[in-house]
C-alpha cells in the first residue's frame, strides 16, 4: 500500500482525476452509464482524499512554520533552470486555500450525481471535462509557484468553456465566448502583474524565483524590499484586472449572469461555487500582501465598489423573472460582501469574508443544483411558468428553504457566521476610522446591512413564488420524467406525466452540502482555526499600512489645525 | 571535423537536392502518379541521418567550450544545426500533407519543389556569408512560386501565384540592395568582416554606421515580406486564400522561419551600428503587427484569410523578442559598466526562436487538419463549413483545439511557454537589470500590454474555429478527403506541440544554446582579418565625429 502521509494524499487527489479522465476516455463506449460510474467513483475517491488531507490540516497553523506555512508541501523541479527561470511544481495548502481545495472536490461529486441523467449528448466527453476541470480547480488551490498557479488558474477556462459551449442552454455558444474572453483579458493582465512582481523582486535580490511564499516574504514590509507606492499601485491594478472580472465586482460582472445562466446545472454550481472564488482567493493571496500600501490607499474606494455589488446585485435580481439569473445576480451581491469583508481589514472582518466565501460556494451550489433538478423536470427557467412546488415535491421545497436560509444568512446556518463576522468586522473598521474618512465607512458599514435583507427578500419572494402558493406548472412539460411516483398526482389533471419528487441521487447530491452548512453554522471555530492564521499574515500588512495611513493624516489634520507649533521649529531651524 | 569540408557540411542538402532531381526526372518520364511522397520523405530522413552525423562534433565542440566551428561560407553552430533539425521537421509536415489538384495525389514537381526548399531552408541557417544567405532565400523562393502554381487551377490560385511572385522578386530586390550597402562598408560579403568592421575603433566617427543602418532597413524591408510583417503583409491574406492549405502551410512556415534566422545573422553582424534604432525598428514593427493581424482576423470569414491574418500577428509576437535582443547589450558591448546576466543577454533571441518552432509547429498542424477536412479540389473555405466536424470527426477536431489554443497562448499548452518567455524578457528589459537608460524602458512594458492584449483578442477568433467545430450542429458533412497524409500530419504535429508543452525545458534549453551560438557572428574560416575600420574611407577628418554624433 502507499504510504499515507498528507504530501502524497495532496498530490493523488491532483492525480485521480487526470486518471479518471483518460480512464473514460479509453474506455468510452457511447452511453452514459460507464462514464458516469468512472466519473462518480473517480470524484468519491477525489473527494475522500482531499477530506482527509483538509481534516489533517493542523488548527491554529502549529507546525507549519518549517515548510513557510505550507502543509503537505511537494516541491520539485518542473521545468528545469531554463536560462535562469525556476519554474517549480510546487504544491502545498495552507490556511488560505485548503477550504476551497476542499470545497473543489466537494461540489465535483455533487455535480457528476447532478448531471447523471441530464447529460446524454457525448456523456464521456462531459464527465472527462468536469474531471479535468476539478484537477484544474484544486491545482489552483494548491499552487505554490506563481506560473504553476497562473497555469492551473487559465486552464480552468478550457473545460468550463466547452462545458458550457456544448451542453448549455440555448444562448450558449455565446454564453461560452464571452465568459472566455472576458475571463481572458483580465488574467493575461493579472498574468503581467505577476510576472512584474517576480522581475522586481529579481532585480532586489537576484533570485528569479516564482515561488509564491518567496515572493511575499521578499515584497512584503518584513522581508525588506517593499515596492513603492506607485508601482504597487500599478501590480495591483494589473493583478485586480483579472481577480476582479472573476469575483466580479460591480462593473465587471456583465459576463457573469449570462455564463451561469446558460451554463448546463454542472457548469453552474462549479462557476458559482468554486471559479467565483479564484478571484477572492487571489486578492487574498496576491493583492492584499504584495501590494499593501496601494490597497490602504484605494481602501475606500475598494469597499465602495463591493457595497455598490452588494445592492446592485441584489436589486437587479429582485427584478428577474428567470430563476437561474436570479441566482446569478444574488452571486454578485454575496461576492460583494465576501470582498468587503477581505477589504474592512480586521481580522474579524477577513475571517468573516473568507468563510462566507466557502458558505456561498455551499449555498449557491444548493441553490443550483436545485435550479438544475426543475430544469430537469420542467424545462423551463421561467419564475412566473412555475408555483406551488411544494406540494408536487415536498422534498426538493424542503431542501430549498434550507439552501435559502442557507443564502440569507439564517442563525445556526453557515451564511450568518460568515455575515456576522464580517459586517461586525466592518463597523469595527467604521468606527475605528476617525476623521472624515470615518463617516464614508460608516455609511458603506449601514448600506453593506441593507443587502442583506434585499437578499432575504429575493430569495424568500423566489421561494415564495415558485414552491407555495397554487400549484403552476407548465402545459405540456414534464414528459420523459414521467415516473410513475405515486405521491404527487394531482386531482385535477390526471392526465399529465407525473413529476416525480427527488430521487435517492439528488438528494445524494444535496445531503453533503447540508452537512456542511450545518458544519459551519454550529461550529464556525473549526474553520476559522484554520483559516485565521494565514490570513492574519495575508492581511496584516495592508491593515498597518491602512493604519499608518490614519495616523499620518491625523497627524496632518492636527497640523492644520493648530500650525502654532511649526512655528517655532521654523524659527529655531532656519538661522 | 576540423577536416571537414564545405561539401560536407553540405551533404544533407546535397541529398535533399539529389532527390529533388531524382523526384523531377522521374516524374517527366513515369506516367500517372508515383510513390513520390514516399520518395520524398525518404530523401527527407536520409537527410536527417547525415545531419545527426554532426551531433558529435557538436560534442566535440561543447566539451571544447566552444558554440560553433566554421569553414568559409558555410558555417556549423548551433542555430544552424538545431534550424536545419527544424527546417526537415517542416518539410516532414509539409511533405505529408501536400495534396494534388485532384484524388490522384500531388505530382512529383510538388514534391519535388518541397525539397528543394527546405535544403534552401537548411542552407540559409548555415550560410554565413552575404552572397550565400542570399542563394538561400532564392532557393526558398523560385521552388515557392512553382508550388503556387500548381496549387489550384482556379483563377484565384492563379493570382495568388502572380501576386506572390511579383512581391517576392521585390522582396528579394530590396534584400539584395541592402546586402550592397553592407557589402560596400564591410568590403566582403562575410558576415564576420562586416562584424569587425563595425566594432572597430574609429568606425563610430565615420558616417559608415548610417549606410550600415540604411542597408539592415532595406533588408529588413525585403524579408518583412517573407516574414509577414505589418507594412508588407498584405499580399498574405490573399495568397492564403487563393491557394491550397498545403501551399498556404508552406507559406506561413518556411519564409517566416528563413527570414527571421537571416535577420538574426544580418543583424548579429550589424550590431554594434545599429544603435537604438534596431530595437526600435523592431519594437514598432512589432506593434503594428500583431495588432493589425489580430484586430483584422477578427472580421474573417474564411479559414485560411483568418489563419493569414493570424500567422501576421505571430509574427509581431516574434518580433518583441528580437526587439528585447537588441536592447539588451550582449557580453561584447558589455564593458560599459552595467550588469550583464550570463545568457540573459540572448534571452530575447531565445525566446523569439522558441516561439518560432512552436508556432510553426502548430501551424503547419492546422493547416493540414483543414486540407483532411476539403478535398484536393475544394478546399474547406469558410469557418461555418466546421460545424459539427466534433462529432462526425472527433480526432481532427481535438487536434485541430489543440493547436489553436496553443495559438492562442492558453496553458499548459506550447504556445503559453512561447508568450512567456517573449512577456518576461520584454518585462526585464525595464525591471531587471540592464543597460537601458530609463527613459526608454517603460516602452518594453507598453509593448508587454499590447502583446497580452492582443493574445487576448485572438482567443476571440480562435474559439470561434473551436465554436464552430464543437457547439455548431452538424450541417453537410465537411468532405474529409484530405487523405492520409494530411492526417499523418495532424496528429505528428499535435504529437510534437503536446510534447512541447509538456517538455518545454529541453525545447527552450535548445533555443537557448542555438541563441547563444546565433548571437555574434561567426568568425571567418582563417583568423579574422583585423582591418583599420576607417581605411577606406580615408583619414577620419574633424568633422566627422560631429556629423556621427548627430546622427547617433
Amino acid at each position: 500500500m502507499m504510504e499515507f502521509s498528507p504530501q502524497h494524499l495532496l498530490l493523488w487527489s491532483l492525480a485521480l482525476p487526470l486518471i479518471g479522465a483518460g480512464l473514460i476516455c479509453l474506455l468510452n463506449d457511447g452511453r452514459p452509464q460507464r462514464a458516469r460510474t468512472i466519473a462518480l467513483v473517480t470524484t468519491l475517491l477525489t473527494l475522500l482524499v482531499a477530506g482527509r488531507v483538509a481534516f489533517m490540516f493542523p488548527a491554529n497553523g502549529i507546525n507549519l512554520e518549517s515548510t513557510g506555512g505550507a502543509f503537505a508541501l511537494t516541491d520539485a523541479s518542473w521545468l528545469g533552470k531554463i536560462s535562469g527561470l525556476d519554474v517549480r511544481f510546487s504544491v502545498g495548502l495552507d490556511g488560505l486555500s485548503v477550504w476551497f481545495y476542499a470545497l473543489s472536490a466537494l461540489l465535483s461529486f455533487c455535480c457528476v450525481l447532478l448531471s447523471w441523467e441530464s447529460i446524454h449528448e457525448r456523456p464521456a466527453t462531459f464527465y472527462s471535462l468536469l474531471l479535468m476541470l476539478l484537477c484544474g480547480m484544486m491545482g489552483v488551490f494548491a499552487a505554490r509557484d506563481i506560473l504553476l498557479f497562473y497555469v492551473f488558474f487559465e486552464f480552468t477556462l478550457i473545460p468550463l468553456y466547452f462545458l458550457i459551449g456544448i451542453w448549455g442552454h440555448e444562448d450558449r455558444n455565446y454564453a461560452a465566448t464571452k465568459f472566455f474572453l472576458f475571463t481572458l483579458t483580465g488574467s493575461v493582465l493579472t498574468f503581467l502583474g505577476l510576472l512584474t512582481v517576480v522581475l522586481v523582486n529579481f532585480s532586489h535580490t537576484g533570485d528569479l524565483t516564482f515561488s509564491i511564499p518567496k515572493l511575499t516574504a521578499a515584497l512584503g514590509p518584513v522581508g525588506g524590499h517593499p515596492m513603492p507606492l506607485h508601482l504597487q499601485l500599478w501590480i495591483f491594478a494589473a493583478l485586480t484586472a483579472g481577480f476582479a472580472i472573476k469575483v466580479p465586482l460591480f462593473p465587471l460582472h456583465t459576463w457573469l449572469p449570462l455564463a451561469h445562466t446558460q451554463a448546463p446545472a454542472a457548469g453552474s454550481v462549479l462557476l458559482a461555487g468554486v471559479l467565483l472564488k479564484l478571484g477572492t482567493y487571489g486578492f487574498a493571496r496576491f493583492n492584499l500582501p504584495l501590494a499593501p500600501e496601494a490597497t490602504a490607499w484605494l481602501l475606500p474606494a475598494l469597499l465602495w465598489i463591493s457595497v455598490a455589488g452588494i445592492i446592485y446585485g441584489a436589486l437587479v435580481a429582485l427584478a428577474q423573472t428567470d430563476m437561474k439569473r436570479l441566482i446569478a445576480y444574488s452571486s454578485v451581491s454575496h461576492l460583494g460582501f465576501c470582498m468587503l469583508g477581505l477589504f474592512a481589514l480586521t481580522p474579524l472582518a477577513v475571517q468573516g469574508g473568507m468563510l462566507q466565501a466557502v458558505n456561498h460556494g455551499l449555498s449557491t451550489g444548493g441553490l443550483f443544483a436545485i435550479m438544475g433538478m426543475i430544469h430537469d423536470r420542467y424545462h423551463t427557467r421561467e419564475i412566473s411558468a412555475l408555483g406551488g412546488l411544494a406540494r408536487r415535491t415536498p422534498w426538493m421545497a424542503l431542501f430549498m428553504v434550507f439552501f435559502t436560509f442557507s443564502s440569507i444568512g439564517l442563525p445556526g446556518l453557515n451564511g450568518f457566521a460568515g455575515e456576522f463576522l464580517l459586517l461586525a468586522g466592518m463597523f469595527q473598521r467604521a468606527w475605528m476610522t476617525t476623521g472624515p474618512g470615518g463617516l464614508g465607512l460608516k455609511v458603506i458599514a449601514v448600506l453593506a446591512v441593507s443587502g442583506v435583507v434585499l437578499g432575504a427578500w429575493y430569495m424568500l419572494w423566489l421561494v415564495q413564488r415558485v414552491f407555495f402558493g397554487p400549484l403552476r406548472e407548465p402545459h405540456g412539460t414534464g414528459h420523459g420524467h414521467g415516473s410513475h411516483d405515486e405521491l404527487g398526482h394531482d386531482l385535477k389533471q390526471p392526465d399529465r406525466p407525473l413529476v416525480r419528487d427527488l430521487s435517492l441521487r439528488e438528494i445524494g447530491a444535496l445531503v453533503p452540502l447540508a452537512v456542511f452548512i450545518f458544519w459551519i453554522g454550529l461550529c464556525p471555530q473549526f474553520f476559522l482555526s484554520r483559516m485565521a492564521p494565514a490570513l492574519q499574515e495575508a492581511t496584516q500588512p495592508a491593515a498597518a499600512a491602512w493604519q499608518a495611513r490614519q495616523t499620518n493624516e491625523a497627524a496632518d489634520r492636527q497640523t492644520a489645525l493648530n500650525p502654532r507649533p511649526s512655528v517655532p521649529v521654523v524659527a529655531e531651524t532656519s538661522p | 571535423m576540423t577536416t571537414a569540408t564545405s561539401i560536407q557540411l553540405l551533404a544533407p542538402q546535397c541529398v535533399l537536392v539529389f532527390t529533388a532531381i531524382v523526384i523531377f526526372v522521374g516524374g517527366a518520364f513515369s506516367e500517372g502518379r508515383g510513390p513520390w511522397k514516399q520518395l520524398g520523405i525518404f530523401g527527407l530522413v536520409m537527410s536527417g541521418l547525415i545531419l545527426a552525423q554532426h551531433q558529435r562534433a557538436f560534442e566535440t565542440l561543447l566539451q571544447h567550450n566552444e558554440v560553433a566551428a566554421t569553414f568559409g561560407p558555410v558555417s556549423l553552430d548551433l542555430l544552424g544545426y538545431l534550424a536545419s533539425w527544424l527546417a526537415l521537421g517542416v518539410g516532414v509536415l509539409l511533405v505529408l500533407q501536400v495534396t494534388g489538384t485532384d484524388a490522384r495525389g500531388p505530382a512529383p514537381e510538388v514534391i519535388g519543389s518541397l525539397l528543394l526548399l527546405v535544403a534552401g531552408l537548411m542552407l540559409a541557417a548555415q550560410a554565413n556569408d552575404l552572397v550565400l544567405l542570399f542563394l538561400a532565400l532564392e532557393l526558398i523562393s523560385i521552388p515557392t512560386y512553382v508550388l503556387l502554381a500548381l496549387a489550384r487551377p482556379t483563377p484565384a490560385g492563379r493570382e495568388a501565384a502572380l501576386k506572390y511572385f511579383f512581391l517576392s522578386i521585390l522582396s528579394s530586390g530590396l534584400t539584395l540592395y541592402g546586402f550592397s550597402f553592407l557589402y560596400g562598408v564591410a568590403g566582403s560579403t562575410q558576415l564576420a568582416d562586416l562584424y569587425s568592421v563595425a566594432a572597430g575603433p574609429l568606425h563610430a566617427f565615420t558616417s559608415l554606421p548610417l549606410l550600415v543602418r540604411l542597408g539592415v532597413l532595406l533588408v529588413v524591408a525585403g524579408l518583412g515580406m517573407k516574414i509577414a510583417i505589418v507594412p508588407l503583409h498584405f499580399y498574405a491574406p490573399d495568397v492564403y486564400q487563393g491557394t491550397s492549405p498545403a501551399a498556404a502551410a508552406m507559406l506561413s512556415a518556411v519564409p517566416k522561419i528563413a527570414g527571421v534566422i537571416v535577420l538574426v545573422r544580418v543583424a548579429a553582424a550589424a550590431r554594434p551600428d545599429l544603435g537604438e534604432l534596431g530595437w526600435k525598428l523592431m519594437l514598432g514593427l512589432s506593434v503594428i503587427t500583431m495588432t493589425l493581424g489580430n484586430v483584422l482576423a477578427l472580421w474573417q470569414r474564411n479559414v485560411r484569410r483568418l489563419l493569414a491574418y493570424s500567422s501576421i500577428a505571430h509574427a509581431g509576437y516574434l518580433l518583441i523578442g528580437l526587439a528585447v535582443w537588441l536592447a539588451v547589450p550582449d557580453k561584447s558591448v558589455a564593458g560599459s559598466g552595467h550588469p550583464v546576466t550570463p545568457g540573459l543577454a540572448v534571452s530575447g533571441l531565445s525566446a523569439a526562436l522558441f516561439y518560432l518552432v512552436v508556432y510553426s509547429v502548430a501551424s503547419l498542424g492546422t493547416f493540414a487538419a483543414i486540407g483532411y477536412l476539403g478535398r484536393p479540389d475544394r478546399p474547406l473555405d469558410t469557418v461555418s463549413e466546421l460545424a459539427g466536424v466534433a462529432s462526425s470527426h472527433p480526432a481532427i477536431a481535438a487536434a485541430l483545439a489543440l493547436f489553436m489554443f496553443s495559438l492562442a497562448g492558453l496553458p499548459p499548452l506550447a504556445g503559453f511557454w512561447g508568450k512567456l518567455m517573449l512577456i518576461i524578457r520584454a518585462l526585464s528589459v525595464d525591471v531587471g537589470p540592464s543597460a537601458i537608460s530609463p527613459g526608454v524602458r517603460h516602452w518594453f512594458i507598453v509593448v508587454s500590454v499590447i502583446a497580452v492584449l492582443n493574445a487576448a483578442i485572438s482567443a476571440a477568433y480562435y474559439l470561434r474555429i473551436i465554436g464552430a467545430m464543437y457547439f455548431r450542429p452538424q450541417h453537410g458533412a465537411p468532405a474529409a478527403d484530405g487523405g492520409l497524409g494530411t492526417k499523418l500530419a495532424t496528429g505528428l504535429a499535435a504529437v510534437l506541440v503536446v510534447g512541447m508543452s509538456l517538455y518545454a525545458g529541453p525545447a527552450l534549453h535548445g533555443s537557448d544554446v542555438a541563441a547563444e551560438s546565433g548571437a555574434v557572428p561567426l568568425p571567418a574560416a582563417a583568423t579574422p582579418r583585423a582591418r583599420p575600420a576607417v581605411a577606406q574611407n580615408g583619414q577620419p577628418s574633424v568633422a566627422v565625429p560631429q556629423l556621427s554624433a548627430a546622427s547617433r
